[in-house]
């Protein structure tokens, strides 16, 4: 795998590698996905689906309804006059 | 009972079965235990992750709702690879459970904890999870019966997911009527889980396997002492009149592949909530960039092996990758799930053994690479993947180490498996270690 | 040139799209569960009702719907989405390749499709250095997606579209009026070749606004020799320009993946068993085909009001269509807030039949339905001189009105609404109508 490739699946994937990961994870990977090439073998199959079962049509009611106080996970949140605090923007 | 929590903390102290206990023990309730990834008010959810430290989520999760609902009393939180990205129990933060049959071995993974717990309280009964084997691989190296229900069988409310269309929640104990018991209790629909509203109501009885399959395929690259332990115990199965074919299944070879190919892709999305704002571990650098901010948290949160899958997951469902990778392996699950079919035409259950090997010592896994760690998962992926339900029993012991069966049916047969197990108690003793408080 | 809309509207339930959470306002952070928070061990269940309404939505814009969908996790990280994934549909809308009729022109549909929308992220800061105050109300509230084939040609025409759209919406699945905060927009618009996105336009008035300036920069750019870049801009509402959002954002990479946690949905069916309501435009054209009335009349009918339009289905049943327009859009329309009982309608019924049938003269017959609305006639005949004056003093204070009306006879609806708003339903919209009209062609 190129390192161009790793450092742009970590980018996306928000990790900050060093170089020595960068190197270690390259050489996993291609080592997992040269022996992961078998794959290519299967027959492509008609038909996928999300699930190994069929959950098919599963649907709540729309009643509002809230079994959990929202100050209590508010106050796991730690917010500021009720915002959740995030990062900067730009 | 006062020995009964003597035995909880010897467990916790001796072999880091535990990240927390309770402080003691309620009378009249019987006493079960949870995988960390699994909520429960009360207790740190961490899922063996440095990343959710602090993480006390106020709610209980079905399936210990419902084991409190039927008198159950929590007693604690099993130690178990981060999100369960594992197979030998080590990639955690926090403890490297112990094998109750020799502390210099794994117990297995990712459900490690549980299966010690398991294994070294009689009458306990520990939840775990299983994505790719993590209930049944310590269940063989624990020495213990271990049930993964059929995918959707048991609600997963509650549970910190790794794959979210692998993902079970299951059973470790001592012994098969004590799983059978508690199965009940927690199976049925939620509608707080979708996945969990399509199932058929359970049986009253489970119906005894009478034809057994042994896929040629998962009989190679097996320890010797497994595979004469395992051919032992097919004698023994023939001997409670149980019919033995070889078939061949030649789509197993894909599983792995697929397996890790969808487990990883899913939990690269799961994951990607940690991100140090709103629970677990919280960052409060907010003068950072958010990619920043995100970055950080993320890097120092999760272990080794956690970014290793972020990364395959990441990879795999990408843009270029994505048909090659993920969409393939969606549609060798359907292939498997069609091969394990045409063999449930014939058969009640495919039996194989359960790990390739006993529990290795903690030194030969450290010189393991990731690949040789994921092979060890071949026997216990193909269920998996396919949402089958399957059961690991003991039926050997080699140099004082169990060793493990397992024996699958089609979706939503957990009681002819139960079945078997029960019956497979009287023919085979089970060994547990002797413990001196 | 070429418009391309991709609309958000929220879909009109009492909770959100994947919990119990509801849906009303509230202050911060109070209506949120661990299911729209994202907490590990929650999990997404689907409303039924929002559901329902997008396939509706689908249907009415007469949309090919798969008989099997589900839905995507798409991937990117900002402090607004708890999950850090967006569940959404992909490769699976509810419906594709339907149309909307607008003033007669077809405007091809591309795709509907049903998503959660993220919270609400309060900018608290210097500028440039802001961070996130973040209100998760909003996160997991139920949102449609439509999107249009680039086939509206101007900034009026793509802003005319959603407020046709939202008229009928409205109607059909009791979407609500979209206010300039909840209507959310991304446009794609190209002058020659080259397309540019404008990005998450919130309102009608800044879309309208942003079209705009976007087609005027691209049309500089190609008259002065250049070329213009394909990119992703965003409407500054400060300074009302677009401005090229930064390549970072550009480049994420989604990796969708399908969502395990609801399975799928055998939509065809229940697309198919749904009973769609006759959104107000579909009346109109219905009235004009049964009735042969004017489609500016049977417009004015139905945008009046539903239950005005039954009263005049009504009628029809008795006498001519062009008498049931007369007396609908005359005394009755004028006097609508207390014949709009239904106990009235009979009486109302008997009247204009019996004036057709010549029993009572035209006098009369009024007479009798005002006194019905409980209106003496004096103050009626009294009124015909304050319309007069209403009229002409809006247009002698609003001079831009009548210059307006030399390009575009719309602008005739900016007094008539006036006037109707002054005059409280003293007089009917056809007196109304028909007395602006005069009044501005004289001046013009």
């Amino acid at each position: 795998m190129e390192r161009e490739t790793i450092a742009r699946v970590a980018k996306v994937a928000r990790l900050n590698l060093t170089e020595e990961e960068m190197e270690r994870y390259a050489n996993d990977l291609d080592d997992i996905l040269n022996s992961f090439s078998v794959l290519d073998e299967a027959p492509a199959g008609e038909s996928y689906s999300f699930n190994p079962i069929p959950v098919i049509d599963v649907l709540r009611e729309d009643e509002p309804a809230q079994d959990i106080d929202p100050q209590a996970l508010k106050a796991q949140m730690g917010t500021y006059e009720g915002y959740v605090r995030g990062p900067r923007l730009s | 009972m006062s020995d009964t929590y003597g035995l909880i903390r010897y467990a916790q102290t001796k072999h880091l079965a535990f990240t927390e206990v309770a402080e003691g023990l309620e009378d009249g309730k019987f006493h079960f235990s949870a995988k960390d990834n699994l909520c429960a008010d009360g207790f740190q959810a961490r899922a063996g992750s440095a990343v959710l430290d602090g993480y006390s989520p106020p709610f209980d999760a079905t399936c210990i709702g419902r084991m409190k609902g039927s008198g159950g009393q929590l007693v604690g939180k099993t130690t178990m690879d981060e999100f369960g990205f594992g197979t030998f129990s080590t990639n955690s933060a926090h403890g490297v459970p112990l094998n109750p049959f020799d502390r210099e071995r794994s117990c297995g993974g990712s459900s490690g904890g549980a299966g010690a717990a398991a294994c070294l309280i009689p009458g306990h009964i520990a939840l775990g999870v299983s994505t790719g084997g993590s209930i049944s691989g310590p269940a063989s190296f624990c020495g213990v019966v271990g049930l993964t229900p059929t995918y959707g069988r048991v609600s997963r409310y509650g549970l910190i997911d790794y794959g979210n269309s692998l993902d079970k929640v299951g059973l470790l104990s001592r012994s098969a009527s004590l799983v059978a018991r508690h199965f009940r209790t927690m199976a049925g629909p939620d509608p707080k889980d979708p996945t969990s509203c399509a199932q058929p109501a359970l049986a009253g009885k489970g119906r005894m396997p009478s034809s057994l399959a042994v896929p040629r395929e998962a009989l190679q690259n097996l320890d010797p002492s497994v595979r004469s332990s395992f051919q032992e115990a097919l004698g023994k199965l023939k001997g409670m009149g149980m019919e033995v074919h070889e078939v061949s299944m030649g789509s197993l070879r894909f599983a792995l592949p697929a397996y890790y190919i969808l487990a990883t892709s899913e939990a690269s999305t799961n994951l990607a909530r940690y991100c140090g704002m709103r629970f677990g571990r919280r960052e409060e650098k907010f003068d950072q960039h958010f990619n920043d901010f995100f970055t950080g948290v993320r890097s120092e949160g999760f272990g080794d092996e956690a970014k290793r899958r972020i990364l395959l997951g990441t990879f795999c469902r990408m843009v270029g990758f994505r048909s090659r990778y993920y969409l393939k392996s969606l549609a060798v699950r359907q292939l498997l799930i069609e091969e394990y079919r045409k063999v449930f035409r014939d058969h009640d259950a495919v039996v194989t053994p359960t790990m390739p090997f006993v529990s290795p010592r903690f030194e030969e896994i450290g010189r393991m690479k990731p690949l040789e760690m994921y092979g060890a998962d071949v026997l216990t992926v193909p269920p998996n993947l396919t949402g089958m339900p399957h059961i690991s029993v003991p039926c050997a012991y080699v140099a004082g180490l169990p060793v493990g069966m397992q024996m699958v049916a089609d979706h939503w047969k957990e009681l002819d498996l139960l079945e078997a197990a029960s019956a497979w108690e009287n023919v085979f003793e089970y060994r547990f270690p002797e413990v001196s408080l | 040139m070429k418009i391309g809309l991709e609309m958000h509207f929220q879909l009109p339930t009492r909770s959100k799209l994947f919990c119990s959470c509801p849906t009303a306002p509230a202050e911060p952070n109070h209506n949120v569960c661990p299911v729209c928070l994202g907490y590990p061990g929650s999990r997404p269940a689907l409303n039924r009702k929002a559901l329902e309404a997008g396939l509706s939505i689908a249907r009415f814009l007469d949309c090919k719907i798969e008989e099997r969908v589900w839905f995507s996790r798409k991937t990117y990280f900002y402090p607004d989405l708890p999950k850090n994934f967006q569940i959404t549909q992909y490769e699976s809308p509810l419906g594709t390749d339907g149309h909307f009729d607008l003033n007669g022109r077809r405007i091809g549909i591309w795709r509907v499709h049903l998503e959660e929308d993220p919270g609400r992220i309060k900018r608290v800061g210097r500028s440039g250095e802001e961070i996130a105050f973040v209100d998760y109300n909003r996160s997991g509230i139920p949102l449609v997606e439509i999107v249009t084939a680039p086939d509206l040609t101007s900034p009026e025409e793509a802003r005319a579209l959603i407020d046709q759209l939202v008229t009928e919406l409205r109607s059909l699945c009791g979407l609500e009026a979209q206010d300039e905060q909840t209507v959310r927009v991304d446009a794609n618009l190209s002058v020659g070749e080259e397309r540019v996105e404008v990005k998450n336009v919130q309102g009608l008035r800044n879309l309208e606004k942003a079209l705009r300036f976007e087609a005027n920069r691209q049309s500089k750019l190609l008259a002065a020799g250049k070329k213009v870049v394909r990119e992703t801009r965003r409407f500054d509402e400060e300074r009302k320009v677009t401005t090229s959002a930064r390549e970072k954002e550009t480049e994420e990479d989604y990796g969708y993946i399908g969502e395990p946690d609801l399975g799928e949905f055998r939509i065809g069916e229940m697309a198919r068993n749904l009973e769609l309501k006759e959104t107000p435009l579909a009346r109109a054209k219905r009235l004009v085909a049964s009735f042969g009335i004017g489609e500016a009349t049977a417009k004015q009918l139905v945008l009046t009001s539903h239950s005005l339009t039954d009263l005049f289905e009504e009628l029809c049943l008795h006498v001519p269509p062009e008498r049931a327009v007369s007396w609908t859009t005359g005394p009755i329309s004028g006097n609508w807030a207390v014949l709009q009982d239904q106990a009235k309608w009979p009486d109302i019924v008997r009247i204009v039949k019996d004036d057709s049938e010549g029993l009572i003269n035209d006098t009369e017959a009024k007479r009798r339905i005002l006194s019905l609305a409980g209106v003496q006639q004096e103050a009626a005949v009294e009124g015909g001189d304050g319309l007069g004056k209403l009229i002409s003093d809006f247009i002698d204070e609003h001079p831009e009105v009548l210059a307006d009306y030399r390009k575009n006879p719309k602008a005739a609806n900016t007094v008539i609404g006036h006037v109707m708003k002054e005059s409280k339903g003293r007089y009917s919209s056809r007196e109304v109508v028909e007395g602006v009209r005069k009044e501005l062609e004289k001046r013009v």
